[in-house]
């Protein structure tokens, strides 16, 4: 398998191949996450009058991030064996047969995001649902609007009003609840 | 024996019974559906108990604790989204067999798990509760923190892949855990004067980030032919599990019950340290440790054991000490004050019939969770036959719910999306996310235990060494640390 050998290689001369810059970048983005922890924390207290400060286990916790961030960039050593199942999937060819699919379900992960702080759960479930179902999987319209206000409606009836969940709200979510309560 | 007698006498009648079985059932429903959490549930049911007898209100709320647990495997088995931290190790495993058309198997294995380990769990309670509780006194503040520092290193030993990327994302889990305002003084820590960073990052937007979505985007890159993700099992023999994986679920149920079940005597966390402790350990005593994330039996049926016992543990502290273990025995705790018990050693003298009944409902409580459970089985697994085109939208939408709901904040879900983002890439590269969400829930506990034995030392580190049983837990994390570097690691591909 393509992938075995690739994570093989990675393995013998880390960073050389594709699996291997990719785990050099994670970790680069690991180490200026901890650097910026360190950065912060150290503008804090470290000992207080009555013992330790705000700022002594943050410092602590980033300074050991930062040193293991940058002993994993020298050494990167094996993946970890719990997740190899879900990277069994990932080959290169079928990369790129779905990259038009996976940017689509980045782009509804987003949607979700943005939806959820000013659109509502109606027309957050409505979007999600045509992106998916019809743009990322290729579904009529209408099986995409089907499942988007299905989806709205148990959202609304069945956890909003009688579970009493709170839902994220726009005029429509509005609208049902001054109705129904 | 005669008081426990006793304790049944009052679970065996109509009302009582009816109540385990709502408490049990509701924990159930509320482990899978999504917004509803044990806290949530138990706060709103609080008020309604007030004119209940104490008894009988306590043993409703105890159900929800525990049949929570037994809900949270339906969905982590089958679309990977842990209901709960302690249950993010069932996704590793009971997802993966769940992917290879042993989804009735994991569910049922996890249920009869469960069973297994939670009423041997109440036996221990029944048995051993106040020898155990001055057991659990002996733990002072470095002592807590010498544990949590071996527990660390046990896991990120057992990872699997090299010990310092296993490190790193236990060093990432505890930076996560120090944005916030800080617990002792208030100082806002790492917020960037942030607002919304005030209060941390919450733990579901963050499990369901690292865990739910990235899962969606794992779909979104599998072949396009290979539209069902997972594999429905055929037939009612696929429901249940092989006689090989019967066999292989024995011993790490009845071990992850033992460590469970002491783990979870310990406040602070303990369902979650002992479902990772168990998986560690059940990947060390493994003959196919290679199995260990591909959907190994034993994978799946030691955690969720050492889950339900740890559950069942907590309660030790709760009655006998009246110290909650977590929050929702902390709020289970306000159930007993507000009903003017007060837990503690002085509880098996003066309130025999509310403590008695409550372990003997957990009895009856179990039962009926496995009663419920296993017909559901085959319900549950049906929604292994939704396409992808259906279910991804689902989970996400799911996932909106979840997230949203635990806080009312819509910068939470930003922080779920941000977390798929950031949990794809690393799952890609071989990063394992269990261990961030471990030190994650840890990292406080461990925090404060370290903040506390330094106030009390006046600095001097010393401290962390000064009793036998530092000094055994500080020996075992440096054993631990040096073993992971020597050149063993399971995880090298062979070849």
């Amino acid at each position: 398998m393509a992938h075995d050998a690739d994570q093989r290689a990675a393995v013998a001369a880390p960073g050389k191949t594709r699996a291997g810059q990719g785990t050099r970048l994670a970790t680069l983005a690991l180490l200026a996450t901890a650097l910026v922890g360190l950065w912060q924390a150290w503008g804090l207290e470290r000992w207080a009058i009555d013992g330790p400060g705000a700022g002594l286990w943050p410092m602590i916790v980033a300074s050991v991030c930062v040193a293991l961030a940058v002993v994993v960039l020298i050494w990167p050593g094996p993946a970890g064996a719990t997740e190899e199942g879900d990277t069994d999937a990932i080959d290169t060819r079928e990369l790129a047969r779905t990259r038009s699919t996976f940017n689509l379900y980045c782009l509804a992960l987003i949607v979700l995001a943005v939806g959820a702080a000013y659109g509502g759960f109606v027309l957050t479930s409505l979007a999600v649902s045509i992106l998916l179902v019809r743009f990322a999987e290729g579904r009529s319209w209408g099986a995409a609007v089907l499942y988007g206000v299905g989806a709205a409606l148990i959202g609304l009836v069945c956890f909003a009003w009688l579970l009493r969940v709170d839902l994220p709200t726009g005029p429509i979510e509005r609208a049902f609840l001054s109705l129904v309560r | 024996m005669d008081a426990l007698l006793n304790g049944f006498s009052i679970v065996l009648t109509g009302e009582n019974l009816m109540y385990c079985f709502i408490g049990a059932f509701l924990g159930t429903v509320v482990g899978i559906l999504p917004g509803l959490g044990p806290l949530t549930t138990i706060a709103i049911l609080l008020p309604i108990t007030f004119k209940m007898d104490v008894t009988s209100a306590i043993i409703m709320l105890s159900g929800i604790y525990y049949g929570v647990a037994y809900g949270g495997t339906v969905t982590s088995v089958l679309m990977r989204i842990p209901g709960e931290a302690s249950s993010v190790v069932t996704c590793l495993d009971g997802y993966e067999m769940a992917r290879k058309g042993r989804a009735g198997s994991a569910l049922f294995i996890a249920a009869v798990g469960s069973f297994v380990a939670g009423t041997l769990g109440v036996i221990a309670i029944s048995f051993l509760s106040p020898p155990l509780a001055k057991m659990v006194l002996a733990f002072g503040p470095s002592e807590y923190a010498m544990m949590m520092l071996a527990g660390l290193s046990m896991v990120t030993y057992m990872s699997g892949g090299s010990l310092p990327r296993a490190l790193l994302m236990a060093a990432f889990g505890l930076l996560l855990g120090t944005i916030g305002l800080d617990p002792m003084n208030m100082t806002p820590r790492l917020t960037f004067d942030i607002l919304t960073l005030a209060d941390g990052v919450n733990l579901v937007p963050l499990a369901i980030g690292l865990f739910g979505l990235s899962e969606v985007l794992f779909m979104a890159r599998r072949e396009e032919s290979e539209m069902k993700i997972l594999i429905p099992p055929k037939g009612m023999a696929a429901f249940l599990p092989t006689a090989e994986e019967a066999r292989r679920s024995v011993a790490p149920v009845a071990r992850g019950t033992v460590l469970g079940f002491l783990v979870g005597l310990l406040p602070g966390g303990g369902a979650v340290i002992a479902s990772f402790l168990s998986y560690a350990v059940e990947r060390k005593l493994s003959r196919h440790p290679e199995e260990f994330g591909k959907g190994a039996v034993e994978g799946l049926a030691g955690p969720e054991a050492a889950n339900n016992a740890g559950t069942t543990g907590a309660f030790v502290p709760l009655l006998c000490m009246g110290i909650p273990a977590n929050a929702i025995t902390a709020l289970l705790l306000g159930a007993f004050m507000i009903h003017g018990v007060a837990p503690g050693p002085q509880i098996l003298e003066r309130s025999p019939e509310v403590f008695w009944g409550v372990v003997a409902s957990m009895y009856i409580g179990n039962i009926m969770l496995l009663v419920l459970n296993l017909p559901l089985i085959g319900l549950f697994v049906k929604i292994l036959d939704i396409p992808r085109v259906y279910l991804t939208p689902m989970i996400l939408l799911v996932c909106l719910i979840g997230v949203f709901s635990n806080s009312g904040n819509p910068a939470d879900v930003v922080v779920a999306v941000i977390f798929g983002f950031v949990g794809y890439y690393l799952r890609r590269h071989g990063f394992d996310l269990g261990i961030v969400i471990l030190a994650y829930v840890l990292g406080p506990i461990f925090e404060r235990s370290v903040r506390q034995a330094l106030s009390i030392s006046d600095g001097d580190p010393m401290i962390f060494l000064h009793s036998k049983l530092s000094i055994g837990f500080a020996l075992a994390a440096a054993v631990i640390l040096i073993a992971g570097l020597w050149p063993k690691r399971a995880g090298v591909p062979k070849g």
